[in-house]
């Protein structure tokens, strides 16, 4: 799995860019060699790799918008494209807010990219499932995916920016079912060497056992152990619904007009770090800025959103480097890399902090239906438990839950220490929202009903 | 892409000629070209293309799959190759194998019928078009006002070791259109559709009527800023076919994939409660509901000449007259779970998708009742037109609904708005709520069913009719 390398992306960019029909223009490649063992049942059922190049060019004609997108690299096909794309600017309207293509500043080297994971073959991927399959008991059975994959983005625009970053990823995940439950685990890195087939079969298997004779809990209020996916799914709600600069701009965002106030608990402190390589960030965005870490709540306090260029202008503000990939994500600045403040609990801890209250492993296909409030509903899976007197007591039917963010980061009573995870759409590239998150102990959590059991 | 017949079929016989029980090559190309106006102004104009090949074999009894879009001669040949190292490593964590049930070979072509090539439709003409309808949905509390036009053209070609050789051009139109209300120190209002799509030319976007829509959905979100906190009783409801669509989907549709049987979505899309022993036997609605899988609905986005197994379209019942009785198949899960091939449902989003079990054109079928008759049957009750936020469990039975608008009816007549409805329920409860299905089925079209890993978004058609559900719980929160 070789990297195509910069001067492969870049010079056919420049080549066609250098002669743009256009006042200005700007391209977008992004490469992505995906490799994608799926197993059930013990079994390795789809075993696919795909190797796909995008690339995006946009041409403004005096202020006007035209983008194209193609998956050729060829320079002949770029030229075309980007007379494509400035013949529909022509036949557009100008942009009054249009902010100008990205001028050239200074990137941070990637560092979120290993070479032996990109040269990992298949039998080496099934190998990672060999593992699992053999280190769960004789009496389940596993299904999940491994996945490696090397990305390539690279921007140039007619102002001269010319960045390149090659990035790679490491996954594995394990749903172990036996006669009655299941439970899930699951690894995410940029190395493949830091999977641990072993523990995440463990994790899984243990939950599994565990997953037996389940009651249903009554709708209600409840203390809870959030694991770190469970709390993953939360920060996907809050950024999709509020850490964008255009949802803060349309009134959208919880920090509409709140932004220096205290809005969640003083425990909860959550930043945007793609320079940290344990996020998988990309050093630069879309549009050729470079990324920033972003506070975006401090204690509690809302700091503000990240921005793109375009919300960045309209907000008076300057581009965080956060416009994203506008065939994925909605425009106005997309926090992807997140990292929320952990602390020093144990597994233990939080569980033993628990009068009676219940265990989430991770939620199954959640939604808003409320953005404002960056309310989440979804049903739990794969490891719901009544904590009693601090210790897991009983296994329970899948429960949905339903509350606002901000209420619950309010109520945190303690953390533990931070892993990588991304949420249910994330892992499956519903979007991106990759997470430095830990477990979490809080006072409220709602319940408001029960699957079957 | 510049394959032919030739080179398809040459790829396929030297994978038949090292082994593979199974081959087939598939090449995709996509063009796609859309318009979006923000408050009256040139949002983005956008045009999009990609093409490549996907390369699929069955060796020492398992899937190898590999695709690329690069097109000289040695990266399609090394396709051959990296199914076959993806075949041979799966074949090393192997406790079953696969099985396809027979279908007899294919060969033909397959075209959308246009009115008007909507790529051929000038884009000052779109622009136009779509001012017209922005201005429209303008209002004193409107504040932000969205609108879209778009137009799709997917080419496929398929070659299998089998002697099937198919081609296919679809054509699809679609538009979409989003109005956001505000009013100081209320919950905005947003009424909105994004999935106003259908396998059609121009003439499906003229047919939307986006002027009327634009008032119409102005006119509902204003209202609801307005518009008093529902009672937080059991109540009638009464679905319009756009909401009914999203219902079916999620919780007919996806239950019934044969795949989810076997475990295939178990860590991702997750399982069903509908088991095959419970086939002819279930309970999943009242005796008014019954829902049919057809890839044949003219216009549906579900509709094709042959599945990416060359399995040609075809219509079979899910449910029938409220007893779960069907699923949707590919040629690997019928086979592996004994069944005949009644529908082809195996589909790739494109070339570099392996082609999993996805809906076609699943809908409620209709009822004989007029609309306005359906609705005198409502003393008290509540017309829900089109759904918000939803959120399903992963046997797709425990589900949550919210609603963009919800209108009050008494005594059969609409009078009003009401705001903050929710739902949730669980699937066969909800549907056995039913008591009548109108006679107004109408076609909607979904743009992106998210399923499979990596991820595919799939075309998808639903037709429904207004139905009546009684003593449905709903939650209300402000």
């Amino acid at each position: 799995m070789t990297l195509r390398g910069a001067d492969a992306l870049l010079t056919p960019l420049r080549e066609a860019l250098r002669d743009a029909p256009a006042d200005e223009a700007d391209a977008y490649v992004h490469r992505r060699r995906a490799a994608i063992t799926r197993y059930s049942h013990s079994s390795i059922h789809q075993n696919a790799l795909s190797d796909e190049t995008a690339v995006r060019l946009r041409a403004i004609v005096g202020r006007a918008v035209g983008v194209v997108t193609t998956n050729s690299l060829a320079v002949s096909d770029l030229r075309r494209a980007l007379a494509d794309a400035a013949a529909l600017a022509r036949a557009s309207r100008p942009d009054d807010d249009w902010p100008g293509v990205a001028e050239p500043a200074p990137i941070a080297a990637a560092a979120a990219y290993d070479e032996a994971t990109a040269r990992a073959d298949a039998a080496a991927q099934a190998g990672l499932v060999a593992r699992v399959c053999a280190a769960i008991p004789k009496t389940m059975r596993a299904a999940g995916t491994s996945q490696l994959e090397v990305t390539e983005d690279a921007v140039a625009n007619t102002k001269g920016v010319g960045a390149y970053a090659p990035g790679s990823l490491a996954y594995l995940r394990a749903l172990v079912l036996g006669d009655q439950g299941s439970g899930y685990a699951e690894d995410l890195a940029w190395r493949a060497d830091l999977l641990d087939a072993e523990a995440v079969a463990d994790r899984a298997s243990t939950k599994c056992a565990l997953d037996r004779d389940r009651v249903q809990l009554a709708p209600g209020d409840y203390e809870a152990v959030f694991e770190e996916l469970a709390v993953a799914e939360i920060l996907r709600i809050v950024s999709l619904t509020g850490l964008g600069g255009q949802s803060v701009r349309e009134g959208r965002s919880f920090m509409a007009g709140r932004i220096g106030e205290r809005v969640t608990g003083e425990r909860f402190s959550l930043f945007d770090d793609p320079l940290d390589p344990r996020t998988l960030g990309v050093p630069f965005d879309v549009e050729g800025t470079p990324k920033r870490r972003v506070a975006l709540v401090e204690g509690g306090v809302a700091r503000g959103p990240v921005y793109d260029r375009a919300s960045a202008k309209a907000m008076g503000a300057r581009s965080t480097g956060h416009a994203a990939d506008p065939s994925r994500y909605a425009s106005g600045g997309h926090a992807g890399n997140l990292t929320m403040s952990g602390g020093s609990a144990t597994r233990e801890e939080l569980i033993g902090a628990v009068a009676r209250g219940i265990l989430i492993t991770r939620f199954h296909y959640t939604n808003t239906p409320d953005p404002r409030a960056a309310t989440m509903t979804g049903t739990t899976r794969d490891g719901t438990f009544l904590i009693e007197n601090g210790k897991i007591t009983r296994a329970l039917a899948n429960v949905r839950y339903t509350m606002s963010a901000l209420e619950l980061f309010a109520g945190i009573d303690l953390l533990g220490a931070q892993r990588l995870a991304r949420d249910w759409w994330s892992s499956n590239g519903m979007g991106s929202v990759v997470c430095l998150v830990p477990p979490m102990k809080v006072r409220r959590a709602t319940i408001t009903g029960s699957s079957p059991v | 892409m510049t394959t032919t017949t030739s080179l398809l079929a040459d790829l396929v016989a030297s994978a038949s000629a090292r082994g593979a029980s199974y081959a087939d090559a598939r090449t995709v190309e996509r063009e796609q070209e859309g318009v979006n106006v923000k408050d009256g102004a040139v949002e983005s104009v956008t045009r999009s293309s990609d093409r490549g090949l996907g390369f699929r074999v069955i060796h020492k009894g398992s899937w190898g799959f590999a695709a690329t879009d690069r097109t000289d001669d040695a990266a399609l040949r090394g396709v051959v190759d990296e199914a076959f190292r993806r075949a041979e490593a799966a074949a090393s964590v192997q406790r079953r194998t696969v099985t396809l049930a027979a279908v007899a070979p294919q060969r033909g072509e397959y075209r959308t019928t246009l009115g008007r090539d909507p790529f051929a439709v000038p884009l000052a003409e779109r622009i136009d078009h779509l001012r017209e309808v922005d201005a429209a949905s303008k209002g004193p509390r409107v504040k932000t006002r969205r609108s879209s036009i778009a137009a799709y053209r997917t080419r496929k070609h398929l070659v299998t070791s089998e002697g099937t050789d198919v081609s296919q051009e679809i054509v699809e139109s679609g538009a979409g259109l989003s109005v956001l209300a505000v009013k100081a120190g209320a919950k905005p209002a947003q009424r909105y559709d994004m999935r106003l799509t259908r396998q059609a030319g121009w003439e499906f976007v003229l047919h939307l009527d986006l002027v009327a829509r634009a008032r119409r959905y102005r006119d509902d979100a204003e209202a609801m800023l307005d518009a008093p906190l529902a009672d937080e009783k059991p109540t009638t409801l009464v679905f319009a076919p756009e909401f009914l669509a999203l219902l079916v989907h999620e919780s007919c549709g996806h239950p019934t994939e044969a795949d989810r049987l076997l475990e295939h979505e178990v860590a991702f899309a997750g399982t069903t409660f509908m088991w095959p022993e419970d086939r002819g036997k279930l309970r999943y609605g009242s005796h008014h509901v019954s829902m049919t899988a057809d890839a044949t609905v003219p216009g549906g986005m579900g509709t094709f000449g042959w599945d990416d197994d060359g399995v040609p379209a075809m219509r079979t019942k899910l449910v029938d007259r409220g007893t779960f009785v069907g699923y949707l198949t590919s040629r690997e899960t019928a086979g592996a779970l004994g069944l005949p091939v009644t529908i082809g449902s195996a589909r790739a989003e494109s070339w570099q998708h392996f082609p999993i079990v996805r809906m076609v054109n699943v809908s409620l079928d209709p009822g004989a009742t007029p609309f306005a008759e359906l609705m005198r049957g409502v003393d008290s009750g509540l017309l829900l037109d089109a759904p918000a936020s939803y959120s399903l469990d992963d046997k797709r039975q425990n589900f949550h609904f919210s609603t963009q608008s919800a209108r009050v009816i008494r005594n059969g007549q609409l009078e009003g708005y009401v705001r903050g409805v929710a739902f949730q329920s669980l699937t066969p409860d909800f549907w056995g709520r039913c008591d009548d299905v109108a006679d107004d089925w109408e076609l909607h079209g979904f743009l992106s069913c998210a399923k499979g890993e990596p991820l595919q978004l799939m075309r998808v058609g639903h037709g429904a009719a207004h139905a009546r559900f009684r003593d449905v719980p709903i939650e209300v929160r402000g």
